[in-house]
């Protein structure tokens, strides 16, 4: 899951050729990385490919910090 | 897809355009020139349940449950049946933007304190994020709030705030650490006259006039821990979750408003006569009543598409942004051809035509402005 989603982030989301690579402990919308648009998205991908629903009470830091923090958010809702 | 509605939302939305209709004067010129906001009528709205739409049925709310549509369809019945428009426009951003997130995030003590006051009237509820230098880029806010002996003291300024000469809690934004971006942002409520805490006069503006709006000043303003929102750092989810329905609701006023605005145009050029014939049988004047026609239900298609997604829990990121975009845009262009139909009465304000247009111009900036729509849409594109 972790490579997957770092590959959506960093393809789809940054999607920026300069871009190196994306450290899993990244903060990502908290450091700029992402916009609400970007988080948004993601969790719009982390629904339809794990089958979770995120209600908006769950989207905060602790959760969706990082790649490895959504990990384990996703790995406890499934 | 299928945006049939049933009947009982259908009902509803024959109710408040019977209300409406007879609870609301027919002219608000006056109102509009001396920029008045009529408590009266907000009190009449809450006694019919308006401001009950986003709220349960325990805490003071309309419904057995809280329905997007059934909200959507009830302002679109304001705005074709009241011709102020901002009132449709005020109710729906407490509805939505005060509201709905203290349902969502509210402790019981909370939704117990403000939500039966504010179905009621007895309160009103503005939302505060915009800053002097915080505006389309929100969460780069620089309102402070510090943490404190059982609670937080907030500084900083907000301004463009509707309701904020007005309003009796205000859901403010702040900082408690600047270091976490977005992830650092708090909401708490702050109510009228807790220390620290003014509010400004009313800002004359172009439209919209009945509503009133200004800044909100914070000074070591003491907000007990209880007034938090959600947890610390839940502002960005908050935010998120509440301009997403306020976007597609705030439109449904001016889906209703466009809906009047055709049929009194339709009326005036059909009994207006030069060179000896109704103006609507020139084909110059008949096009543009059909453009407005146009825009009018491809708006109507837009949001019913975004209620019926969003009432069905699916995120509609890309619907929204054509949405507010096309919408907003499409009631200057309509407001400025019912204008042109009318010739010197649409510009004159006792006609009440031209005001329309005043009130049309705010919706291409707030909730995002239209710039801003495009820039989404154009990166869900993959741009
Ligand atoms: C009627 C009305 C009611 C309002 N009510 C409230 C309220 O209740 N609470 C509240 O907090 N705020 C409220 N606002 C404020 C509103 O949210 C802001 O005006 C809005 O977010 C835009 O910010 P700004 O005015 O500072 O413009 P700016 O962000 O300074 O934008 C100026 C121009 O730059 C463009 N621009 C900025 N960034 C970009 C970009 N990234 N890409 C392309 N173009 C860009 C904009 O589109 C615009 O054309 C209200 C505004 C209005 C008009």
């Amino acid at each position: 899951m972790i490579e997957e989603l770092s590959r959506y982030i960093t393809e789809d989301l940054i999607n920026d050729p300069d871009f190196g690579t994306l450290e899993t402990d990244e903060d990502l919308l908290g450091s700029g990385l992402l916009d609400s648009l970007g988080m948004m998205r993601l969790v719009g991908f982390i629904e339809n490919n794990y089958g979770i629903k995120v209600p908006t009470e769950d989207l905060t830091m602790e959760n969706f910090m990082s790649v490895e923090t959504i990990e384990k958010y996703v790995n406890s809702k499934k | 897809m299928d945006y049939s509605f049933s009947q009982e939302q259908l009902a509803y939305k024959e109710k408040v355009i019977a209300f409406a209709k007879e609870a609301f004067p027919e002219s608000y010129l006056e109102a509009d020139l001396n920029s008045v906001f009529s408590k009266e009528a907000w009190m009449k709205c809450a006694e019919f349940g308006l401001q009950g739409l986003a709220i349960p049925k325990e805490y003071g709310g309309t419904g057995d449950e809280i329905d997007l549509i059934t909200a959507c369809l009830a302002m679109e019945g304001l705005g074709y049946a009241c011709r102020d428009n901002g009132l449709a426009f005020g109710i729906n951003a407490q509805l939505w933007t005060v509201e709905y997130p203290i349902v969502l995030f509210g402790t019981e003590e909370q939704k117990k304190k403000y939500l039966p006051r504010m179905a009621a009237g007895e309160w009103m509820g503005c939302h505060a994020l915009s800053e002097p230098d915080a505006g389309s880029d929100v969460y780069s806010m620089k309102t402070t709030a510090t943490k404190v002996d059982g609670g937080y003291l907030l500084n900083g300024h907000k301004h463009y705030i509707t309701f904020g000469p007005v309003g009796d809690v205000i859901l403010v934004f702040a900082t408690t650490d600047p270091n976490k971006g977005a992830w650092g942002i708090t909401a708490f409520m702050v109510e009228k006259g807790m220390k620290g805490f003014t509010q400004g006069e009313n800002r004359p503006k172009m439209g919209l006039r009945t509503v009133p709006f200004g800044d909100l000043f914070f000074e070591d303003c003491f907000v007990p821990e209880e007034n938090r929102l959600g947890p610390e750092g839940a502002g960005w989810s908050i935010t998120n979750s509440s301009l997403e329905h306020d976007r597609c609701t705030i439109l449904a006023g001016q889906l209703g408003t466009m809906q009047y605005q055709l049929e009194e145009t339709v009326a005036y050029v059909r009994k207006r006569k030069q060179y000896g014939q109704a103006i609507g049988k020139f084909q110059s004047v008949s096009n543009r009543v059909a453009d407005m026609k146009l825009r009018l239900e491809l708006s109507k298609l837009l949001l019913y598409k975004v209620a019926w997604m969003k009432n069905k829990g699916e995120t509609s990121m890309m619907e929204s942004a054509l949405l507010k975009l096309y919408m907003s845009e499409s009631f200057i262009e309509s407001s400025l051809d019912a204008i042109r139909n009318h010739g010197a009465p649409g510009y004159i304000s006792e006609f009440e035509v031209e005001r329309n247009l005043r009130d049309a111009v705010g919706g291409v900036i707030y909730a995002g402005t239209s710039d801003i729509q495009r820039n989404i849409i154009s990166k869900l594109l993959g741009l």
